[in-house]
């Protein structure tokens, strides 16, 4: 596969590699940090992330396991974390392919939408369901901006086993 | 979702689930206890003595205070019987130490260390030593969750502790104020007004502090007034709190649940004795 940003060939990808990413958002996530607007949704971040690079291992599926899982932790509606995690992973698949080629910086605002989705849904559900708004959680914007802050970082943590040289000169002649 | 909405179906689900996720759960609490550990350690000799005079001085004042209410609780029960008054419930409590809040833009929900297996049901109310925080409403087998009085629609009926005034204290939903409902704008409020449970719902305990008012905007022409609180019990200050194990159903209960004929129903100690004496 080729990085777009270096013009590269990376190496190919090691699954356990992104089953064990997945796995470290998902403990991210489960941090007590309080009940803050701010604090990103980590695992969000590592699903969009393979779902865009990887989409033949990581796919819907798998987002809407990992949402039931958040659901239970953040005691929501049983659902609503999963309905969203795989309406990012299908948007994200295919988009694909026209992100890929933005360099880093417009990928994270081309994700921005996408962050803010996930973001604002549970307060759509709850109007839908209930009836009434709560304004308050538009405050979620924050998190859906820090999330697609720390897109660049993502990418350079998460690409960086596939962006390893494959004969490392010790002694490069100059 | 709409199934859990609607027929909260997927309990099963979702405690299996929780059963996977408690381990990591507490895993990742870990790094914080650690912290909180350390720097609790870390604290000086000073801080120390100064916080065992407080404790001294408290204890001093609640050890009396306890031995007043010895009394106090003696001749009220005394004068109680002497007027065939109903008794009041006795309850257990039970220490629970709140684990995390889960984020959740919408609601203000905390994680309790107790849960089904330690007796604790749906409705019982968790305390601290200020005041009320809220109410079990979910529960699994070793934790559950309790959701606060700031929560949309949650409503505690109350009284006035300076003059008997009964009303209903209701969550706004996280970031709003709590409202105080259904009283005529001639009402005898002040802000700074001390609220506290009436116990006429049977689910929680009279007595205990909710909420103090802190405005009141009273229109004539509606004849109505919006009463504002705050909630007395801090809620992200301490770990420790104690859950009252209050029957919900005391008083609800019908007289002959049970009952082999011959047998009267027993007119226990502090269950509602009227309904019981109509039936015989």
């Amino acid at each position: 596969m080729i990085d777009f940003q270096s013009g590269y060939i990376l190496r190919p990808v090691n699954p356990a590699f992104i089953y064990l990413s997945l796995f470290s958002a998902l403990l991210l996530n489960l941090l007590p940090m309080g009940n803050q607007v701010w604090v990103p949704d980590w695992l969000i971040i590592c699903i969009v992330f393979w779902n865009i690079h990887q989409h033949r291992y990581v796919g819907v599926s798998i987002a809407f396991a990992l949402g039931l899982i958040m659901d239970v932790h953040n005691s929501d509606l049983l659902g609503l974390h999963a309905f969203s995690y795989s309406l990012v992973a299908y948007l994200a698949v295919s988009w694909h392919r026209r992100i890929l080629a933005l360099t880093v910086s417009s990928q994270a605002m081309h994700l921005a939408p996408i962050f803010l989705l996930t973001s604002l849904f549970p307060m759509l559900v709850h109007w839908l369901l209930s009836g009434t708004a709560y304004w308050w959680a538009l405050t979620a914007i924050l998190q859906a901006l820090v999330e697609a802050m720390l897109w660049p970082l993502a990418t350079r943590i998460l690409l960086s086993p596939q962006r390893r040289p494959l004969d490392v000169d010790h002694n490069r002649p100059i | 979702m709409l199934v859990d909405f609607r027929f909260k179906a997927l309990d099963p689900i979702r405690s299996n689930i929780n059963w996977l996720l408690r381990p990591l759960e507490h895993v990742m609490m870990l790094p914080r206890n650690a912290f909180e550990a350390t720097s609790e350690y870390f604290t000086t000799r000073g801080t120390l003595d100064k916080e065992n005079q407080e404790m001294r001085v408290r204890q001093a004042e609640l050890s009396l205070l306890a031995n007043q209410s010895e009394l106090l609780l003696v001749e009220n029960q005394n004068l109680r019987q002497l007027m065939d008054l109903q008794n009041h419930v006795s309850y257990k409590t039970l220490p629970v130490e709140i684990l995390f809040n889960p984020p959740n833009p919408i609601s203000q929900r905390i994680v309790i260390n107790r849960g089904s297996n330690d007796g604790i049901m749906i409705g019982n109310p968790i305390a601290n030593d200020s005041g009320i925080l809220g109410q079990v409403v979910r529960i699994y087998d070793h934790s559950a969750e309790v959701s606060l009085l700031e929560d949309r629609n949650f409503a505690v009926p109350v009284q006035v502790a300076r003059n008997g005034l009964r009303a209903a204290v209701f969550g706004a939903g996280r970031g709003n104020p709590l409202e105080l409902r259904y009283l005529p704008v001639a009402s005898d409020l002040e802000v700074g007004d001390i609220l506290i449970t009436s116990g006429i719902d049977g689910v929680y305990p009279p007595g205990f502090a909710v909420a103090a008012i802190s405005r009141i905007e009273r229109s004539a022409d509606k004849n109505s007034s919006n009463v504002f609180c705050v909630p007395i019990a801090p809620v992200n200050r301490y770990r420790q709190a104690l859950a009252l194990l209050y029957d919900p159903q005391w008083d609800a209960k019908p007289p002959t649940i049970n009952t082999a004929p011959g047998i009267t129903p027993s007119n226990t100690p502090g269950r509602r004795q009227t309904r019981a004496r109509g039936m015989q």
